[in-house]
Parts: structure tokens; sequence; C-alpha cells
């Protein structure tokens, strides 16, 4: 039962700080690394069924740590293991294209989070019904409001069922009506994934799904544990 | 992604084949993402003259216009050279202008895809390799201008037609090859991208887009020797002889040289672009 899905071994990121060939060629002649450091030393372990909240101030590393579970960007040191299927819903809509119709861009989000073609056509219509669209999913993108976009984004991206779900900051678009709906379907989503790795600002809702919070502070876990006691840590935090 | 093996076992995540592997990796992968290539092939192509009242009939106008440019230009300054010379141009600017895009989008093919590498991980060359096939597709459709034209000259269509699409294909494939193995590096400067344009603009005349292999020819060996290092030559010459419709008079020299160029950028560009592509990414 309590196997170890995610484990971060040791993982260090470094930044390149100057975006300059000339002073990359510099830094492999001189070697010396002008980068500025991300995350450090991050040990953690995760196992599966548990649904972790990782919180802390912009700028800290919570989203980057993130990417590098996902497989978006390598570490420098240490290795990244995980176990199952992995998904990571953030910015819903991504590579949305406005000269193409609602179906059209349903199609090539499904297919960039990963669903083969089979399975996008067994979804679609559960995807329209959600979305809420209706006729408007044969029209073009860019007749669509802002929250329209938002509710076919989410549509396409909640309707996947990974063995890990890491959520960056989606919850609460669209009009009220919407929120609660997607809210309910992101918890959904939290409720059938095995695992689940939050990052989020709400404070209120993390302690209330997360079995353990993590804290971090200028890229490195200031702490890990329950989640009203890392809260209150935070807060200690913020007075210095 | 796409890997449903159902086991529980812990895996390092994001662990490439070596570069070594790459060129080949590259093709399965390919091959495993086709519906995402697909769609993402299909937004492309649909984008191209999106928001125009012409929209597809565009990929016909562009090069016809540009062909008749050269034409009047070429007429002006040196004569009246040969009765099809029109439509060589038109051949040419068709078959230089797939390889044109896709050298310079497979270049900024990592860069313009920020959003999308930013936030999911899939295997990244399928954006260059979409990218050559959306320009191929643009260019077939272009290509279809040349059946009318064939009756206009009264020329009869003969089984050398397919000469065209294979040198549409050779010059998407040069393209990506030697595109791939500046994409990691565009990433972190721009400049590759610049640079690049112009030596695409200044290809166009150093290839025989406005003049043909033959004309080369006719000026002596030194220039047919010069001629035949650039890789261009042989798509552009055989798809010329593909509407006159005679087997290709192109020494197999030119035609081995072609293909074992594209074959070497392609491995070479694999290696490089499967090699650097995860550290060039921080940069965007």
């Amino acid at each position: 039962m309590s196997e170890t899905v995610i484990k971060l071994n040791n993982i260090s990121l470094d930044y390149p700080k100057h975006k300059h060939i000339l002073s990359l060629l510099l830094n492999k002649i001189k070697e010396k690394h002008q980068t500025f450091s991300a995350l450090r030393d991050i040990n953690l372990e995760i196992k599966k069924g548990e649904i972790i909240g990782i919180i802390g101030n912009n700028g800290c590393g919570k989203s980057t740590l993130l990417r590098i579970i996902a497989g978006i960007i390598p570490p420098n040191e240490g290795e990244c293991l995980v176990a199952g299927k992995i998904s990571l819903l953030a910015g819903l809509g991504t590579g949305f294209s406005n000269h193409q119709t609602g179906r059209e861009n349903a199609m090539l989000y499904g297919s960039i989070l990963g669903y083969s073609e089979s399975q996008m056509t067994k979804i679609m219509p559960l995807i329209i019904e959600f979305s809420g669209l209706q006729e408007f999913i044969e029209e073009p993108l860019r007749t669509y409001s802002a929250g329209m976009k938002a509710r076919l984004g989410l549509a396409v991206a909640s309707a996947i069922e990974p063995e890990i779900l890491l959520i960056d900051e989606v919850l609460g678009v669209g009009d009220p009506n919407f929120k609660e709906k997607s809210t309910n379907r992101i918890m959904e989503m939290v409720n059938d994934a095995g695992t689940v790795v939050i990052v989020s600002h709400s404070f209120g809702m993390l302690s209330n799904v997360c079995d353990r919070i993590v804290l971090m502070e200028k890229g490195k876990i200031y702490s890990v544990g329950d989640p009203k006691e890392v809260i209150k840590q935070y807060y200690q935090l913020d007075k210095w | 992604m796409q890997d449903h093996s159902n086991n529980s076992e812990l895996k390092p995540i994001g662990q490439r084949s070596s570069s070594w592997k790459a060129p080949f990796s590259n093709i399965f992968v390919i091959k495993e993402n086709r519906f995402l290539m697909k769609n993402m092939v299909g937004s492309t192509v649909r984008g191209r003259y999106r928001n125009s009242m012409l929209g597809y009939l565009w990929s016909v106008l562009e090069p016809l216009l540009l062909s008749l440019v050269y034409y009047f230009l070429f007429n002006m300054l040196a004569g009246n050279p040969d009765r099809l010379y029109g439509v060589w141009v038109l051949i040419g600017v068709i078959i230089w202008s797939t390889f044109g895009r896709t050298v310079t989008g497979t270049i900024s093919s990592l860069s313009s895809n920020k959003g999308i590498i930013n936030l999911i991980y899939f295997p990244r060359v399928i954006f260059p390799v979409s990218l050559m096939f959306s320009n191929i597709i643009l260019s077939l459709m272009s290509c279809i201008v040349i059946f009318p034209i064939l009756f206009a000259y009264g020329v009869e269509p003969t089984v050398y037609l397919l000469y065209i699409p294979l040198a549409v294909f050779a010059s998407g494939f040069l393209g990506i090859g030697i595109g791939m193995i500046f994409a990691p590096l565009n990433c972190i400067q721009k400049d590759v991208e610049h640079l690049f344009r112009f030596i695409v603009r200044a290809g166009f005349f150093f290839s025989p887009v406005m003049w043909t292999y033959e004309m080369a020819l006719a000026r002596g060996t030194f220039s047919g020797a010069l001629l035949s290092l650039n890789p261009m030559v042989t798509p552009i010459t055989l798809a010329r002889h593909g509407f006159a419709g005679h087997s290709t008079t192109l020494p197999i020299f030119s035609l081995v040289y072609c293909f074992s160029f594209a074959v070497i950028m392609w491995i070479f560009g694999s290696m490089v672009f499967n090699r650097y592509e995860r550290q060039a990414v921080k940069y965007l």
C-alpha cells in the first residue's frame, strides 16, 4: 500500500544567469559557472495515495519542482524517480490556436496531453457537455470569451485519469458558477488519482485535502509535515 | 507519455536514449505520436493563411506572383531565355521555399513553442517534424498549379511528374536536418534565427531558382563543379526534369550526394537536438 511513487534524491537545479553565447563560452573556459540556483538539495519521498501540497513565497521554486517531477526540465544534480503515468495540470488551454474551432483545439490539446485518437473520440461528447459550449464547439476559438476558453481547457484536461496528478494553480477560473463546477471537478480528479501534488496559495483548501504540506523557501525545503503545522510555520517565516 | 505499462517500478523521469541512437529513436517517436503530429500539422496548415479571403489560394498565388516578378526581371536583364523559363522559376520557387521555410521554422521550433514546452513534456523532436510535414503539405498544394500550366504549354503529363513531390520531400528533409543542428542554440540566442533568415535569402541566388542547372553547365566546367556542391541543385533540377517529362540527366553523383547530405544532416541534427534540447529549454 505505502509504496513510494515519487522519489527526489538530492535534486539541484541551476538556471543560467546570462543569456549570451559568449558568456557561455567564457564560462566553459574559466570553468566558472554564472548561474543562480533555483533548487538546492531537494529530498522528498511521496507515497502512493498521498495528497501533498506545496506552499511558499513567489519564486521559491514550487513550480520549478513540479516541472522537474513532470520531466520538463532536467535537474543539474540528483535524480527524480517516478512510478506511473504523470500528468501536470497547469496553464489550461496551452497550445490553443484562435483560428481553429473549439473541437479542433480540443483534439490538439488532448493529443498534447497524451490521449490517443480513439480515447479522444470517446471522450469528446463528455468534453462538450462539461464545457457547456454546445454548438459553439464548431465555431473558431477567436469568437470565444476568456471564460469559454478556460472551460474548454479544463474540460479536456480534467478528462485524464493519471496515476500521479500534479496541479499548479489552476483552481478558480471562470464565473462563480463554473468556478464551483471546476473546483468540484478538480477535487474529483484529486480523489480519483492515486497520488496528487498541488501547488497553491489557497491554504484553506490545502489544509482540507492534503495529507502533508511541503514548505519551500529560497529553493530549499524548509519543512514537511502536518498541514496546519506547516501553514503556521509559513506565517512565522513571513515575519522575518 | 504514451507508455501504458502498468508497472509501479520507480523509474528515472525523462531518460533519453544515447545520442547515437537519436536518429533512429526519433523516427520511432514520430511513429508513436502520429495523432499528436496530425493535429499539430493540421493546426499549422490551417493557420498559415488564416483570416484571408483567398485562403489556400495563396499557397498557389504566392509562388506564382513571385515567379512572375523574376520572369520579367530576367527578361529585362538577359533577354528571352527559354520558352519554359517562367515554369522553371515557379518550380524553383516552390521547392526552394519548402527548404527555406523548413530550415528557418525548425530553428525557431523550440523558441516559438515556449508555452507548450514549459507546461508539458513530450519528445520535442515532434515540433520540427510536424513543421516539416506542414511545409511539405503546403508546397504540394502549391504544386497543383503545375497542372493547368502543363495544359497551357501543351506538355504531355508523364509518370516523371512524380519527381516533383519527391523533390518537395527531399528539400523538406534537407531543411529539417540542418535546422535541428541549430534549434537548441536558438533558444539561447535569437541571432541564429536572424542569421539563417539571411542565409536562406542568399542561398536563393546561389541555388538554381532564378537560373537552371543547364544554364550553369553552359557556362563551363568550373560552374558545373561548383554547382555540384550545393545539395539543393538536385531537388530543384529533378522537379524541372519531371515537368519536362524525361528521366533526369543529373549525374548519379549529384543524386547520391544530395541523398547522403540529407541523411547525414538528419543523423547529425538528431544527435545535436536530442543532446542539447533539454538544457536549452531552460533558457526559454
